[in-house]
């Protein structure tokens, strides 16, 4: 062996060298390449933006790889979501909906074209529609897909759809990225199959892919043809920079104008460019509610004692604003205010608690024997399994102050860091006892949620299977998109949501925000309403 | 002449130093619980990230634990388990290179065929290989490195087997009648471990830091247990405004491998046990 190791580490020293002199070379050339665009006289209207992974491919109708923010930029749908749930005409001025709630008819705007210059009407839109309904099954996540029983173009600006059933949700839906935003005729492909790829990304979009270098940069030239107001900025550059700590190097060297997203940059790295002054920055409004679900299958979690006691149990003011640095909010309801049908819920906030967490514990049968740190009943210690995503950091941290606050009550947390897809799994497969999980946000919320609450096989059906009312709810639930009546829906809405938390299988823990970093001379940044899309909406340079 | 005694007083001076860097991590490893000022794994997120004071010697992490408390406690991850791997890689290693070198025939052909197997993956790649088959854990990473570990010792031991088993003591032995376990259990065993000890001391220092990789790629240690690997790690998101959260761990990493390299090297040149027999 020894012989081997150092031969090996003779070879590991050469290549070493080699690997260092080549990375010094082609640091060279990529700062060569930054000094002449930034010489470039274009670039004073260029705005430089990054993103951990390559935008993919500009494809209206597809997911991963593709990212949501592109294809957002690129493309547009009939119905946009604002602030607060409103629902705003993009390429459909208005629409009308018949009384039994299954005809949807929508008057398209008159005068868009799409980047190539041709026109925008029914038949386009009625062709795109077609395209995705012929790969249903891709696209059953979406509620109305499965439900749409015609599409119609009536005449040159009216598109009609027909549902073969109520579903309240449609509107909202329509205004998600993907699958249904408008591909330009000149982008569909032989036999009109986009889920095998598009000819050319033309949409009517804000935005146009002038240049893309896979895994290297993409750049975005405004739309000349744009029917909406033209962007202030004329190009847009996203880099892809898959580290963080590199991303905010860069910014800091003047690279980067914006760094904007979920998680993208540490939080504490964050707030200390924050108190340097030298940027400006921005917090969201809640996207969505970082939830702690607990499944009441298991023996020890079905008493509902025992869910509320690990809800008095922790400290969640103090936790989310250590672990989060303040970033997110404390969260007292499972969906936050400014989605539709909230703000009328009234489960009362639980306030932290230790003595009533161990009386609830001592009620439940669950006593902590002379000398021992953890609460045992017949014999059984209180031992509870919390899983969490390895690779966050926020997770991670909750998780390891849940385990230290617990132990205070009695109860022995064992933490377990698995990879998303396995945490996706076994949420799924019921193999749980703890778990962090969140809902979709915008636009999705709150149908989505409930929807996937009532659904077999997601985790959540059951998570509360040992709710007295379950039946009860899940009726509740079903009923809720077949709803054409407001008041009766914002009446099933708050009784559902009131009863999923007042019985503690799942604890709001904190409302997730994003946030956006940019140099001073980046004016107009705003949040998109929209989860998925793109910033740039009247964003502007003063270089 | 004389170089070489001072080559002898120098390589003394290292050992004595080694020795006492090396007894102290294991006076460390052993009173961790007396001497750490706190638990390693007490959240206390109003302490956060706070510099050096009388309570918190090192400051605090990005929970609010104790630094100083939670380097103390690695010690006795890395240190002991390595020691495990050592040990446990020795043991198989022992048994399995004996064997082959003394029976030789089909049984040393059909086990070093099975080493050479093993030997021809880089060693880091298998053991990633198999924490990606088996599960995270330090129990499936322990496995994992002695599982490539051993073939090493085996093919080592079986070298000084095959060369004792020429010597005219072991031919005298087996002319008088003792029986084959006996020869091994009498003559062999004791004559290879010396060497053995020697190596042992180098080893650890690889061994440390393959815990402390798979650790700081999130697959051996898991948290809150305190291993300097992974304290590396969870320093990584805080290397700008808190560097020293990475720096203290990386210090002790590097204090350990270098200080039993050196120790290794100064053993075997004193017992003139050579690293390439």
């Amino acid at each position: 062996m020894a012989v081997q190791r150092k031969r090996n580490r003779k070879t590991f020293i050469g290549l070493f060298a080699a690997v260092l002199m080549l990375s010094a070379f082609l640091a060279g050339c990529t700062n060569n390449t930054a000094e002449t665009t930034a010489s470039d006289p274009e670039s004073k209207s260029m705005l430089t933006f990054a993103w951990p992974r390559d935008i993919g491919e500009m494809n209206p109708h597809i997911y991963n790889p593709s990212q949501l923010f592109a294809q957002s930029m690129v493309y547009e749908p009939l119905v946009g979501y604002e602030d607060g749930g409103e629902l705003k005409g993009y390429l459909a001025e208005s629409w009308e909906i018949s009384e039994n709630g299954k005809e949807y008819l929508f008057n398209l705007r008159q005068n868009v074209k799409f980047s190539d210059g041709s026109d925008f009407n029914a038949e386009i839109v009625k062709r795109n529609f077609d395209t995705v309904l012929q790969n249903a099954q891709l696209h059953s996540w979406l509620g109305f897909i499965s439900k749409v029983e015609q599409t119609e173009a009536v005449d040159e600006y009216k598109f009609k759809l027909t549902l073969k059933e109520p579903y309240y949700p449609t509107i909202q839906e329509l205004a998600v990225v993907r699958p249904t935003r408008i591909l330009g005729a000149a982008g569909f492909p032989e036999g009109d199959d986009t889920s095998k790829g598009v000819a050319k990304p033309v949409g009517t979009g804000p935005w146009v892919l002038e240049e893309h270098k896979v895994d290297e940069y993409a750049v975005f030239a405004r739309n000349e043809h744009y029917w909406g107001e033209l962007p202030e900025v004329e190009r847009i550059k996203v880099k892809v920079i898959p580290d963080a700590e590199t991303r905010v190097l860069a910014f800091e060297k003047g690279d980067l104008d914006l760094i904007y997203g979920e998680g993208v940059i540490n939080i504490d790295t964050f707030k200390q460019l924050e108190s340097t002054g030298s940027y400006e920055t921005k917090i969201s409004e809640p996207v969505a509610t970082r939830l702690l679900v607990m499944n009441s299958k298991k023996e020890q979690l079905s008493d509902e004692r025992v869910r509320q006691a690990l809800h008095y149990g922790f400290n969640k003011q103090a936790m989310v604003e250590g672990v989060t640095s303040g970033l997110e909010a404390v969260a007292d309801q499972i969906l936050s205010t400014n989605f539709p049908y909230t703000s009328d819920i009234d489960a009362a906030a639980v306030e932290y608690n230790v003595d009533k967490a161990k009386e609830l514990l001592d009620e439940a049968g669950w006593k902590l024997p002379e000398g021992k740190a953890v609460r045992e009943k017949d014999g059984k210690p209180l031992e509870i399994e919390l899983m969490y995503n390895s690779t966050e950091t926020i997770q991670k941290m909750m998780a390891e102050t849940l385990q230290s606050e617990y132990a205070v009550i009695g109860v022995k947390l064992n933490i377990v860091g698995v990879e998303l897809t396995t945490q996706v799994e076994r949420f799924k497969a019921n193999e749980f006892d703890l778990n962090f999980f969140s809902n979709y946000g915008a636009p999705y919320d709150p149908h989505t949620f409930i929807n996937i609450v009532a659904t077999e096989g997601f985790g959540f059906r059951e998570a509360i299977s040992a709710y007295p009312n379950k039946d009860e709810l899940l009726e509740m639930i079903a009923k809720v998109p077949q709803t054409t009546d407001e008041g009766e829906r914002q009446e099933l809405y708050s009784s559902i949501l009131e009863s999923l938390q007042e019985q503690g299988a799942i604890v709001p823990v904190s409302y997730i925000k994003k946030i956006a970093i940019y140099q001073k001379d980046v004016a107009d940044f705003k949040f998109p309403a929209n989860r998925d899309a793109h910033p740039f909406t009247g964003i502007s340079l003063n270089k | 002449m004389t170089i070489k005694i001072h080559a002898r007083l120098k390589s003394r001076k290292v050992m004595i130093l080694c020795s006492i860097i090396i007894g102290m991590l294991i006076l460390i490893t052993l009173l961790a619980p007396w001497l750490a000022p706190h638990d390693p794994t007490l959240v206390n997120l109003a302490h956060k990230l706070k510099p050096p004071s009388w309570e918190y010697p090192l400051g605090t992490d990005h929970l609010g634990r104790c630094t100083l408390s939670r380097l103390l406690y690695a010690a006795r991850m890395s240190l002991g388990y390595a020691t495990l791997i050592f040990i446990s890689a020795l043991t198989i290693g022992l048994v399995v290179g004996t064997l082959s070198g003394y029976k030789g025939g089909w049984v040393d052909q059909l086990l070093m065929r099975i080493c050479d197997g093993i030997m021809a993956f880089p060693s880091l790649l298998l053991v990633l290989g198999l924490v990606g088959i088996f599960g995270h854990g330090l129990k499936q990473v322990i496995l994992a490195l002695i599982f490539v570990q051993w073939v090493y010792y085996a093919r080592i031991i079986r070298g000084m087997v095959l060369s004792l088993r020429e010597q005219t003591y072991i031919a005298a032995a087996r002319i008088s009648g003792s029986s084959q376990w006996t020869i091994i259990r009498k003559h062999i065993i004791p004559n290879v471990l010396p060497p053995l000890a020697v190596m042992g001391a180098l080893e650890m220092g690889w061994a440390i830091m393959d815990i402390s990789a798979m650790s700081f790629l999130g697959l051996g240690v898991q948290p809150p247990t305190p291993e300097w690997g992974a304290m590396i790690h969870e320093g990584k998101s805080y290397i700008r405004s808190h560097p020293e959260l990475m720096i203290y761990p990386g210090l002790m990493i590097m204090l350990v491998v270098v200080t039993f390299n050196l120790f290794g090297e100064a053993l075997s040149e004193r017992y003139g046990v050579k690293r390439n027999s």
